[in-house]
């Protein structure tokens, strides 16, 4: 067969192998963690049930904390399956608020609409929660601080980042299970980014394309450090997501205070290979367990709630071979 | 709705928040050109001097105070009127946004791009504007860039860079006749069409003898009766307007909220008319946009025609309420 490497492949092999070595050194053992797997067959009223018995099994102390839900808002379109359902979201700021936590809010700044509060409204968040708008910040509004970034892997040295967030005793990235046109998958880690702030970066954030979409996610996990995870997988979206893919059933809920376990299980139940998601293997390097080993698996088991998403041909070598 | 309610949430400080909170530089200018048409010269100059306080030493400006970084709200600045803003400082901005281009367009990446392979993308031909430095061009910033240079016209860069822009905006126009914040595709998928990015671009090809610009109309139109988003029908509205196609008597649905400083300012804007047109779209204020052109011009419910273009009664609770 004969090999025809082009500039573009060239260099981007280059890069591959200068960012493989790079990742070699210095690696710390790598650690262990909890995440919860919690089957949810449908968006109806048990999931507050269902929500409050996870929350619990991580036995989180947010007594007296203020505490920050930040969902998955993308688009003005309640019937699909691109926002973090509002039933879930809700059912979970009940749940910590049962758990004692000071306040609970919920924060979003959409990357693409501007209108956040009329995206939220047509998503359907207002119908079920009619005080919405005194309970949520617009993130890409929100006052920001400048926040230097720890071993950026990125090119960005330093972020503004949202005082509500910064400020909050825990972040919840409640994230929507979806494949995504850049990255592979979107889950609680690419959530995040909709905590850069619009108002300062513009819709959408392109300052993180530009600096790398992979190393960008793995640069704010890094930046949040109390965060708990939760991943809405009731439905998800397979195909040409975060916006134009199709429906995905799974009927599943999974969280854990670690968001790189959490992300790798979701991984595993779509079928995805979490050791070939670059912002997975970057986020790995400071100790994040991402090898099946080193999570321990509470409620349903991978194996049993597994299902192969949809991949775009560019994603295809992501594909889960066994397991 | 009144000026009043927009004069109730000027801050201490003369700038407006987006909703509350501390100000920022893109609802103070909003805010400020309404001030402007309602005759509120005391308000507006309050405003004006907040706003020249986040000029920054490379002549562009700062999206708020917090923020150390020159952005696409440079292009708002210059669309305060020269003689409120001063002409020293107007020049800086307009010196400016002529020099600023997306990220794509810069020789760096233009050479990178060649290294990686003779990929000739059409859409990457004309420059546009980004929302910050460092990153690409968006349909957003390139709008109201356009709109601020636009009335520059006696200086020749700033009419090439305009033509340019508005080349760029028609190679980013849909298949459906109107756009997205972005490409019009991505991955070889359709893009969404927008209502808001359909009427900031509207106004911004104003006069563009643009090949089926009927269609993109006839599109906006449509958009017109379905948002019921503040931000959208305000675009929409303007767009419309700057093609001389507003349908006649206009009136945005009674249950549209008014939620932000900028939905409120820009709907006491285009509900002014002619005055409003004038400081957004640097046409005559005394005269109908493209009177005559399409439908005949704006309704007549929707402006004071042979009013002075600086002071404009605004019709009582003539839209949605505001929160």
């Amino acid at each position: 067969m004969k090999l025809q490497l082009t500039r573009r492949k060239w260099i981007a092999a280059a890069g591959g192998a200068a960012t493989l070595a790079a990742g070699c050194a210095h690696r710390p053992a790598p650690g262990s963690a909890a995440v919860s797997i919690v089957r949810a067959p449908a968006y109806d009223q048990t999931l507050y049930d269902t929500v409050r018995r996870m929350l619990a099994l991580h036995r989180l102390d947010v007594r007296g904390r203020h505490v920050t839900i930040k969902p998955n808002l993308v688009e003005f379109e309640p019937e699909s399956t691109i926002n973090t359902s509002p039933l879930v979201v809700h059912a979970t700021l009940e749940g910590f608020r049962a758990l004692g936590a000071a306040s609970v809010r919920i924060a979003e700044g959409p990357g693409h609409r501007r209108n956040t509060l009329d995206l939220a409204d047509a998503a359907g968040y207002f119908r079920l929660m009619p005080d919405f708008e005194d309970r949520f910040t617009d993130l890409n509004l929100d006052d920001v601080s400048l926040v230097p970034l720890p071993r950026p892997f990125s090119r960005l040295t330093r972020l503004y980042l949202p005082n509500t967030l910064l400020g909050a005793g825990l972040v919840v990235s409640l994230a929507k299970m979806k494949t995504h046109h850049w990255v592979g998958a979107t889950l609680a880690m690419k959530n995040l980014f909709g905590s850069v702030p619009g108002g300062v970066y513009g819709w959408p954030k392109n300052v993180l394309h530009w600096a790398g979409i992979h190393e960008s996610i793995a640069d704010l996990h890094s930046v949040y450090r109390r965060q708990f995870a939760m991943v809405d997988g009731v439905v998800g979206m397979e195909g040409n997501g975060p916006i134009q893919g199709g429906a995905k059933p799974v009927g599943v809920l999974v969280a854990g205070r670690d968001p790189v376990a959490v992300d790798a299980t979701c991984c595993r139940i779509m079928k995805i290979d979490p050791l070939r998601v670059a912002y997975l293997r970057m986020a790995a390097q400071s100790g994040a367990p991402l090898a099946e080993a080193n999570i321990r698996q509470t409620g349903e088991t991978v194996a049993g709630v597994a299902t192969p998403f949809e991949l775009i041909p560019e994603f295809r070598g992501l594909r889960l071979e066994r397991g | 709705m009144s000026p009043e309610v927009l004069a109730g949430k000027q801050n201490p400080d003369g700038g407006w928040p987006y909703a509350r909170g501390s100000s920022w530089t893109e609802p103070t200018v909003y805010a400020i050109l309404a001030m402007l048409v309602a005759g509120e010269k005391a308000r507006a100059r309050r405003g004006v001097a907040w706003l020249k306080g986040l000029e920054r030493p490379d002549g562009g400006w700062r999206p708020h105070t917090g923020v150390e970084e020159s952005t696409w709200v440079t292009a708002l600045a210059a669309l305060v009127p020269e003689d409120e803003l001063g002409a020293a400082a107007h020049g800086r901005a307009t010196g400016w946004l002529t020099d600023a281009t997306g990220a794509e367009s810069s020789r760096i990446v233009r050479l990178r791009r060649w290294l990686m392979g003779p990929v000739a993308d059409p859409d990457l031909e004309f420059a546009g504007w980004p929302w910050l430095e460092g990153s690409a061009a968006w349909v957003g910033p390139t709008a109201v860039a356009i709109l601020a240079l636009d009335k520059e016209n006696r200086l020749p860069k700033a009419r090439q860079r305009v033509a340019e822009g508005r080349r760029f905006l028609m190679r980013r126009r849909c298949s459906g006749g109107g756009w997205n914040y972005g490409a019009p595709h991505a991955l070889g998928y359709a893009a969404k069409e927008y209502p808001e990015t359909t009427g900031m671009a509207l106004a911004a090809l104003r006069g563009e003898p643009a090949p089926d610009m009927e269609r993109s109309i006839g599109l906006a139109r449509a958009l017109l009766g379905q948002s019921r988003s503040a931000d959208a029908l305000n675009w929409l509205r303007l767009g419309l307007a700057a093609q001389g196609a507003l349908p006649p008597g206009y009136r945005p649905p009674g249950e549209v909220v008014y939620r932000t400083v900028p939905e409120i300012a820009l709907s006491l804007l285009v509900s002014a008319g002619p005055p409003g047109y004038s400081l957004l779209l640097g046409m005559d204020g005394s005269r109908e946009p493209e009177a005559g052109s399409r439908n005949g011009g704006i309704a007549p419910m929707e402006h004071a025609a042979g009013r002075s273009p600086t002071r404009t009664e605004f019709p009582p609770s003539a839209d949605g309420p505001t929160r």
